[in-house]
Protein backbone atom coordinates (compact mmCIF):
# COMPACT_ATOMS: atom_id res chain seq x y z
CA UNK A 1 0.00 0.00 0.00
CA UNK A 2 1.10 3.83 -0.28
CA UNK A 3 1.72 5.77 2.25
CA UNK A 4 0.04 9.47 3.12
CA UNK A 5 1.73 12.79 2.23
CA UNK A 6 3.99 13.61 5.32
CA UNK A 7 5.37 16.66 4.87
CA UNK A 8 9.26 17.22 7.07
CA UNK A 9 11.84 20.21 7.64
CA UNK A 10 14.46 21.12 4.63
CA UNK A 11 12.13 21.15 2.12
CA UNK A 12 11.92 17.53 2.71
CA UNK A 13 8.56 15.50 1.93
CA UNK A 14 7.15 12.10 2.12
CA UNK A 15 3.68 11.33 -0.85
CA UNK A 16 2.53 8.24 -2.15
CA UNK A 17 4.26 7.31 -5.24
CA UNK A 18 2.79 7.47 -9.12
CA UNK A 19 3.62 5.30 -11.62
CA UNK A 20 5.97 8.13 -12.75
CA UNK A 21 7.89 7.84 -9.81
CA UNK A 22 7.87 4.35 -9.96
CA UNK A 23 9.64 4.61 -13.68
CA UNK A 24 12.36 7.54 -12.76
CA UNK A 25 13.16 5.27 -9.70
CA UNK A 26 13.93 2.01 -11.45
CA UNK A 27 16.26 4.23 -13.73
CA UNK A 28 17.74 6.11 -10.93
CA UNK A 29 18.59 2.73 -10.10
CA UNK A 30 20.89 1.68 -12.86
CA UNK A 31 22.90 4.35 -12.49
CA UNK A 32 26.86 4.10 -10.88
CA UNK A 33 25.80 7.13 -7.82
CA UNK A 34 23.12 5.85 -6.40
CA UNK A 35 23.48 2.20 -7.17
CA UNK A 36 26.85 2.38 -5.18
CA UNK A 37 25.46 0.54 -2.44
CA UNK A 38 22.21 -0.85 -4.03
CA UNK A 39 21.37 -3.75 -5.94
CA UNK A 40 23.40 -5.30 -9.09
CA UNK A 41 22.44 -2.27 -11.75
CA UNK A 42 20.41 -4.52 -13.93
CA UNK A 43 16.53 -4.44 -14.09
CA UNK A 44 13.30 -5.34 -16.05
CA UNK A 45 12.48 -2.15 -17.33
CA UNK A 46 10.10 -2.57 -19.57
CA UNK A 47 6.69 -0.52 -19.53
CA UNK A 48 4.41 -3.12 -18.25
CA UNK A 49 7.15 -4.48 -15.94
CA UNK A 50 7.09 -1.25 -14.28
CA UNK A 51 3.59 -0.68 -14.33
CA UNK A 52 3.32 -4.48 -12.46
CA UNK A 53 5.81 -3.84 -10.36
CA UNK A 54 4.02 -0.16 -9.25
CA UNK A 55 0.66 -2.04 -8.69
CA UNK A 56 2.02 -5.26 -6.88
CA UNK A 57 3.02 -2.35 -4.76
CA UNK A 58 0.10 -0.45 -4.17
CA UNK A 59 -1.94 -3.69 -3.35
CA UNK A 60 0.56 -5.45 -0.73
CA UNK A 61 -0.66 -5.11 2.51
CA UNK A 62 2.71 -6.36 4.06
CA UNK A 63 4.79 -2.94 2.63
CA UNK A 64 3.86 1.00 2.87
CA UNK A 65 5.56 2.74 0.36
CA UNK A 66 6.16 6.60 -0.30
CA UNK A 67 8.73 8.54 -2.86
CA UNK A 68 10.70 11.08 -1.16
CA UNK A 69 10.29 14.64 -2.85
CA UNK A 70 12.51 17.50 -2.17
CA UNK A 71 11.34 21.23 -3.01
CA UNK A 72 8.39 18.88 -4.86
CA UNK A 73 10.31 16.97 -7.43
CA UNK A 74 10.42 13.35 -6.60
CA UNK A 75 13.66 12.39 -6.05
CA UNK A 76 14.15 9.04 -4.18
CA UNK A 77 11.83 6.42 -2.17
CA UNK A 78 11.58 4.54 1.42
CA UNK A 79 9.12 2.40 2.90
CA UNK A 80 8.71 0.08 5.51
CA UNK A 81 8.53 -3.83 4.40
CA UNK A 82 7.85 -7.39 5.37
CA UNK A 83 5.70 -5.78 8.15
CA UNK A 84 4.68 -8.34 10.32
CA UNK A 85 1.40 -7.31 11.76
CA UNK A 86 1.48 -9.93 14.49
CA UNK A 87 5.01 -9.17 16.01
CA UNK A 88 4.21 -5.19 14.84
CA UNK A 89 8.06 -5.48 13.18
CA UNK A 90 8.99 -4.56 9.66
CA UNK A 91 12.20 -4.11 7.99
CA UNK A 92 13.22 -0.18 5.97
CA UNK A 93 14.83 0.81 3.49
CA UNK A 94 15.37 4.40 1.56
CA UNK A 95 16.88 5.65 -1.65
CA UNK A 96 18.42 8.43 -2.83
CA UNK A 97 18.28 8.60 -6.64
CA UNK A 98 19.81 11.63 -6.92
CA UNK A 99 23.39 11.67 -6.13
CA UNK A 100 23.74 15.65 -6.72
CA UNK A 101 21.45 15.67 -3.71
CA UNK A 102 23.78 14.06 -1.54
CA UNK A 103 24.71 16.09 2.22
CA UNK A 104 21.50 17.56 2.31
CA UNK A 105 19.72 15.81 5.20
CA UNK A 106 16.93 14.70 2.90
CA UNK A 107 17.62 11.01 4.06
CA UNK A 108 17.72 11.93 7.76
CA UNK A 109 14.11 13.56 7.18
CA UNK A 110 13.01 10.97 5.44
CA UNK A 111 13.62 8.46 7.81
CA UNK A 112 12.69 10.41 10.99
CA UNK A 113 9.18 11.00 9.05
CA UNK A 114 8.84 7.55 8.47
CA UNK A 115 10.03 6.45 11.50
CA UNK A 116 7.51 8.60 13.43
CA UNK A 117 5.00 7.57 11.32
CA UNK A 118 5.28 3.79 12.57
CA UNK A 119 5.23 4.60 15.70
CA UNK A 120 2.27 6.90 15.90
CA UNK A 121 -0.09 5.87 13.13
CA UNK A 122 0.76 1.95 12.11
CA UNK A 123 1.78 1.21 16.22
CA UNK A 124 4.48 -0.53 15.32
CA UNK A 125 6.99 -2.50 18.00
CA UNK A 126 10.01 -2.61 15.89
CA UNK A 127 11.98 -1.80 12.61
CA UNK A 128 15.14 -2.99 11.61
CA UNK A 129 17.12 -2.84 8.20
CA UNK A 130 20.53 -3.62 6.82
CA UNK A 131 22.75 -1.04 5.76
CA UNK A 132 26.21 -1.24 4.01
CA UNK A 133 28.67 -0.39 6.67
CA UNK A 134 30.69 1.66 4.25
CA UNK A 135 27.35 3.76 3.30
CA UNK A 136 27.76 6.22 5.93
CA UNK A 137 25.07 9.10 4.83
CA UNK A 138 22.18 5.77 5.18
CA UNK A 139 23.68 4.43 8.24
CA UNK A 140 23.85 8.21 10.02
CA UNK A 141 20.71 8.85 8.53
CA UNK A 142 19.20 5.88 10.43
CA UNK A 143 20.95 6.29 13.88
CA UNK A 144 19.95 10.24 13.88
CA UNK A 145 16.39 8.45 14.13
CA UNK A 146 17.38 5.99 16.85
CA UNK A 147 17.98 2.92 15.11
CA UNK A 148 21.18 1.12 17.07
CA UNK A 149 23.69 -1.51 15.76
CA UNK A 150 22.56 -5.00 16.75
CA UNK A 151 25.14 -7.22 14.35
CA UNK A 152 27.80 -7.21 11.73
CA UNK A 153 27.81 -9.64 8.60
CA UNK A 154 31.47 -9.57 6.99
CA UNK A 155 31.45 -9.60 3.40
CA UNK A 156 28.72 -9.81 2.23
CA UNK A 157 29.24 -8.45 -1.19
CA UNK A 158 32.40 -7.44 -3.44
CA UNK A 159 32.22 -4.16 -5.32
CA UNK A 160 34.86 -2.34 -7.29
CA UNK A 161 37.72 -4.47 -5.37
CA UNK A 162 36.69 -4.72 -2.17
CA UNK A 163 34.54 -6.68 -0.08
CA UNK A 164 31.84 -4.61 1.64
CA UNK A 165 30.05 -5.17 5.29
CA UNK A 166 26.58 -5.23 6.07
CA UNK A 167 25.36 -3.13 9.36
CA UNK A 168 22.20 -4.50 10.83
CA UNK A 169 20.10 -2.02 13.25
CA UNK A 170 16.78 -1.46 15.10
CA UNK A 171 14.66 1.09 16.38
CA UNK A 172 12.29 1.34 19.15
CA UNK A 173 9.27 3.21 19.58
CA UNK A 174 10.67 6.22 22.13
CA UNK A 175 10.06 5.05 26.18
CA UNK A 176 9.32 1.23 24.62
CA UNK A 177 10.56 -1.18 27.36
CA UNK A 178 12.12 -3.69 24.78
CA UNK A 179 14.30 -0.75 23.90
CA UNK A 180 17.98 -0.57 24.79
CA UNK A 181 19.00 2.72 26.77
CA UNK A 182 20.49 4.61 24.16
CA UNK A 183 23.73 5.10 25.55
CA UNK A 184 23.69 1.26 26.46
CA UNK A 185 26.96 -0.75 25.50
CA UNK A 186 26.37 -3.08 22.33
CA UNK A 187 25.54 -6.92 23.20
CA UNK A 188 28.08 -7.91 24.92
CA UNK A 189 28.85 -11.27 22.53
CA UNK A 190 29.01 -8.42 19.22
CA UNK A 191 32.12 -6.58 21.41
CA UNK A 192 33.90 -9.95 22.20
CA UNK A 193 33.82 -10.93 18.56
CA UNK A 194 35.95 -7.87 17.99
CA UNK A 195 34.34 -7.11 14.65
CA UNK A 196 32.40 -4.18 15.67
CA UNK A 197 33.70 -0.72 14.14
CA UNK A 198 32.85 1.62 16.48
CA UNK A 199 28.83 2.88 16.66
CA UNK A 200 29.42 6.50 16.96
CA UNK A 201 31.72 7.78 13.88
CA UNK A 202 31.52 11.47 13.56
CA UNK A 203 35.15 11.74 13.45
CA UNK B 1 13.05 -23.82 -8.23
CA UNK B 2 12.22 -27.69 -6.86
CA UNK B 3 15.40 -29.22 -5.39
CA UNK B 4 17.13 -32.71 -6.46
CA UNK B 5 17.78 -35.49 -4.14
CA UNK B 6 20.85 -35.46 -1.25
CA UNK B 7 21.41 -38.64 0.62
CA UNK B 8 22.11 -38.24 4.11
CA UNK B 9 22.46 -41.48 6.64
CA UNK B 10 19.09 -41.01 7.65
CA UNK B 11 17.38 -38.70 5.38
CA UNK B 12 17.27 -37.67 2.08
CA UNK B 13 16.08 -34.11 0.77
CA UNK B 14 14.15 -35.30 -2.65
CA UNK B 15 12.18 -33.31 -4.90
CA UNK B 16 8.87 -32.03 -3.33
CA UNK B 17 5.18 -33.27 -4.71
CA UNK B 18 2.32 -31.98 -5.00
CA UNK B 19 1.24 -34.79 -2.43
CA UNK B 20 3.15 -33.31 0.19
CA UNK B 21 1.36 -29.99 0.26
CA UNK B 22 -1.49 -31.76 2.75
CA UNK B 23 1.31 -32.06 5.54
CA UNK B 24 2.78 -28.14 4.88
CA UNK B 25 -1.27 -27.59 5.33
CA UNK B 26 -0.99 -29.32 8.79
CA UNK B 27 2.70 -27.93 9.96
CA UNK B 28 1.28 -24.19 8.81
CA UNK B 29 -1.82 -25.15 10.83
CA UNK B 30 0.31 -26.11 14.09
CA UNK B 31 0.70 -23.02 16.53
CA UNK B 32 4.09 -24.78 17.96
CA UNK B 33 5.07 -24.36 14.32
CA UNK B 34 5.11 -20.67 14.03
CA UNK B 35 7.24 -19.66 16.70
CA UNK B 36 9.44 -18.73 14.51
CA UNK B 37 7.35 -15.82 12.90
CA UNK B 38 5.44 -15.83 9.64
CA UNK B 39 8.54 -17.48 7.51
CA UNK B 40 8.87 -20.21 10.31
CA UNK B 41 6.68 -22.61 7.70
CA UNK B 42 6.20 -22.73 4.12
CA UNK B 43 3.62 -19.83 4.21
CA UNK B 44 0.72 -19.85 6.56
CA UNK B 45 -2.38 -21.57 7.05
CA UNK B 46 -4.34 -21.45 3.84
CA UNK B 47 -7.12 -23.08 1.49
CA UNK B 48 -5.83 -26.37 -0.29
CA UNK B 49 -5.97 -24.32 -4.03
CA UNK B 50 -3.73 -21.86 -2.25
CA UNK B 51 -1.37 -24.53 -1.62
CA UNK B 52 -1.20 -25.67 -5.55
CA UNK B 53 -0.84 -22.45 -6.55
CA UNK B 54 2.32 -22.14 -4.00
CA UNK B 55 3.07 -25.14 -5.41
CA UNK B 56 3.14 -23.74 -9.19
CA UNK B 57 4.99 -20.76 -8.17
CA UNK B 58 7.80 -22.01 -6.35
CA UNK B 59 8.60 -24.57 -9.04
CA UNK B 60 9.22 -21.15 -11.68
CA UNK B 61 10.58 -19.39 -9.23
CA UNK B 62 14.25 -19.30 -9.93
CA UNK B 63 15.64 -17.34 -6.75
CA UNK B 64 14.70 -20.10 -4.22
CA UNK B 65 14.55 -23.91 -4.00
CA UNK B 66 12.36 -26.02 -1.96
CA UNK B 67 12.84 -29.55 -1.09
CA UNK B 68 10.59 -32.27 0.66
CA UNK B 69 12.87 -34.31 3.85
CA UNK B 70 12.36 -37.88 4.15
CA UNK B 71 13.14 -40.66 6.25
CA UNK B 72 12.31 -44.46 6.34
CA UNK B 73 10.26 -43.72 3.17
CA UNK B 74 7.93 -41.14 4.81
CA UNK B 75 7.75 -37.12 4.57
CA UNK B 76 9.22 -35.55 7.32
CA UNK B 77 9.77 -32.41 6.85
CA UNK B 78 10.93 -29.56 3.96
CA UNK B 79 13.95 -27.05 3.52
CA UNK B 80 13.81 -23.41 1.06
CA UNK B 81 16.57 -22.06 0.66
CA UNK B 82 16.91 -18.53 -1.35
CA UNK B 83 19.41 -17.10 -3.46
CA UNK B 84 20.35 -13.55 -1.66
CA UNK B 85 20.25 -11.23 -4.60
CA UNK B 86 19.03 -14.00 -7.50
CA UNK B 87 19.87 -16.68 -9.29
CA UNK B 88 24.11 -15.92 -9.40
CA UNK B 89 24.38 -15.07 -5.92
CA UNK B 90 27.01 -17.13 -4.29
CA UNK B 91 25.14 -16.56 -0.92
CA UNK B 92 22.35 -18.68 0.38
CA UNK B 93 19.40 -17.67 3.15
CA UNK B 94 18.26 -20.48 4.81
CA UNK B 95 14.35 -19.47 5.16
CA UNK B 96 12.66 -22.49 6.11
CA UNK B 97 13.71 -25.80 7.51
CA UNK B 98 10.91 -27.88 9.13
CA UNK B 99 11.13 -31.32 11.04
CA UNK B 100 7.57 -32.56 11.66
CA UNK B 101 6.73 -32.55 15.80
CA UNK B 102 6.30 -36.06 15.53
CA UNK B 103 9.57 -36.73 14.61
CA UNK B 104 11.32 -34.15 16.96
CA UNK B 105 14.61 -35.04 19.01
CA UNK B 106 15.24 -38.30 16.60
CA UNK B 107 18.47 -36.67 15.49
CA UNK B 108 16.63 -36.63 12.15
CA UNK B 109 16.98 -32.96 11.53
CA UNK B 110 21.02 -32.84 12.50
CA UNK B 111 21.17 -35.23 9.90
CA UNK B 112 19.17 -33.13 7.03
CA UNK B 113 20.60 -30.16 7.92
CA UNK B 114 24.40 -31.64 7.46
CA UNK B 115 22.81 -33.02 4.10
CA UNK B 116 21.97 -29.79 3.08
CA UNK B 117 24.66 -27.99 4.00
CA UNK B 118 26.63 -30.22 1.83
CA UNK B 119 25.10 -29.24 -1.09
CA UNK B 120 25.36 -25.79 -0.66
CA UNK B 121 29.47 -26.13 -0.13
CA UNK B 122 30.51 -29.61 -1.42
CA UNK B 123 28.31 -29.48 -4.37
CA UNK B 124 27.20 -25.71 -5.14
CA UNK B 125 30.66 -24.29 -3.66
CA UNK B 126 28.67 -21.13 -2.58
CA UNK B 127 30.64 -18.50 -0.64
CA UNK B 128 28.10 -18.48 2.91
CA UNK B 129 25.27 -20.02 4.07
CA UNK B 130 22.90 -17.62 6.75
CA UNK B 131 19.89 -18.11 8.87
CA UNK B 132 17.84 -15.78 11.00
CA UNK B 133 15.81 -17.52 13.67
CA UNK B 134 14.32 -17.20 17.39
CA UNK B 135 17.08 -17.02 19.65
CA UNK B 136 15.25 -19.70 22.37
CA UNK B 137 15.09 -22.02 19.60
CA UNK B 138 18.04 -24.07 21.34
CA UNK B 139 17.75 -27.79 19.38
CA UNK B 140 18.45 -25.74 16.34
CA UNK B 141 21.08 -23.70 17.95
CA UNK B 142 23.02 -26.39 18.94
CA UNK B 143 22.57 -28.03 15.18
CA UNK B 144 23.75 -24.76 13.71
CA UNK B 145 26.76 -24.29 16.47
CA UNK B 146 27.77 -28.13 15.66
CA UNK B 147 27.65 -27.33 12.04
CA UNK B 148 29.78 -24.46 12.12
CA UNK B 149 27.76 -21.33 11.92
CA UNK B 150 28.75 -18.49 14.27
CA UNK B 151 26.59 -15.42 15.40
CA UNK B 152 26.55 -12.19 13.51
CA UNK B 153 23.63 -10.46 15.28
CA UNK B 154 21.30 -10.24 17.80
CA UNK B 155 17.69 -8.83 17.57
CA UNK B 156 15.72 -7.88 20.02
CA UNK B 157 12.12 -8.55 20.92
CA UNK B 158 11.60 -9.91 17.36
CA UNK B 159 8.60 -12.63 17.80
CA UNK B 160 5.65 -12.52 19.72
CA UNK B 161 4.10 -15.57 21.19
CA UNK B 162 2.84 -16.97 24.75
CA UNK B 163 2.16 -12.66 25.64
CA UNK B 164 5.53 -11.75 25.02
CA UNK B 165 8.51 -11.34 23.08
CA UNK B 166 11.87 -13.28 22.12
CA UNK B 167 14.97 -12.34 20.52
CA UNK B 168 15.97 -13.46 17.28
CA UNK B 169 19.87 -14.68 16.31
CA UNK B 170 21.44 -14.02 13.25
CA UNK B 171 23.74 -16.85 12.31
CA UNK B 172 26.11 -17.09 8.76
CA UNK B 173 28.62 -19.89 7.93
CA UNK B 174 31.54 -19.69 5.45
CA UNK B 175 32.66 -22.44 2.58
CA UNK B 176 36.11 -21.97 4.61
CA UNK B 177 34.56 -23.09 7.66
CA UNK B 178 32.58 -26.37 6.16
CA UNK B 179 35.80 -27.37 4.48
CA UNK B 180 37.52 -27.37 7.93
CA UNK B 181 35.30 -28.64 9.62
CA UNK B 182 33.73 -31.10 7.13
CA UNK B 183 35.93 -30.97 4.02
CA UNK B 184 37.80 -34.38 4.44
CA UNK B 185 34.39 -36.29 5.49
CA UNK B 186 31.41 -34.75 3.82
CA UNK B 187 31.59 -35.05 -0.01
CA UNK B 188 28.93 -35.68 -2.56
CA UNK B 189 31.02 -37.19 -4.86
CA UNK B 190 34.50 -39.29 -3.82
CA UNK B 191 37.50 -38.21 -6.16
CA UNK B 192 37.81 -39.74 -9.69
CA UNK B 193 40.65 -42.35 -9.80
CA UNK B 194 43.38 -40.65 -11.71
CA UNK B 195 42.93 -42.89 -14.72
CA UNK B 196 39.65 -41.30 -15.17
CA UNK B 197 41.73 -38.06 -16.81
CA UNK B 198 43.42 -40.26 -19.05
Amino acid sequence: MHGPRLTGANGTELRPPTQEDAKQSAHWMLEPGPSRFWGGRAADLREEKIKERFQEGAKSEDQILWSIAYEGETIGFTGLFDIDWIARDAESGVFIGRSDLYGRGIGSEAVRLRTDFAWSELRLHRIHNWIALGNRGSRRANEKAGYRQIGLMQNVWFRSGEWHHGWLGEVFPPQDSSSPAPDAPLDPWLDRAGTVPPRRDEG
Amino acid sequence: MFGGTVRGKRTTLRIPVEADLAAHARWAAELQMQRGGPGATWGTAVATATWKERFAEQAKDRGSVLWSIEAEGALIGSALVNYDGGATADTVGLRHFIIDPDRWHAGLGWDAALALHRWIFDFMDLRLAYTILPADNVHAIRILDRLGHVQFGLGHAVYYRDGAYADQEHRIMSRDTWKERWGATEREYEPLPAKAYL
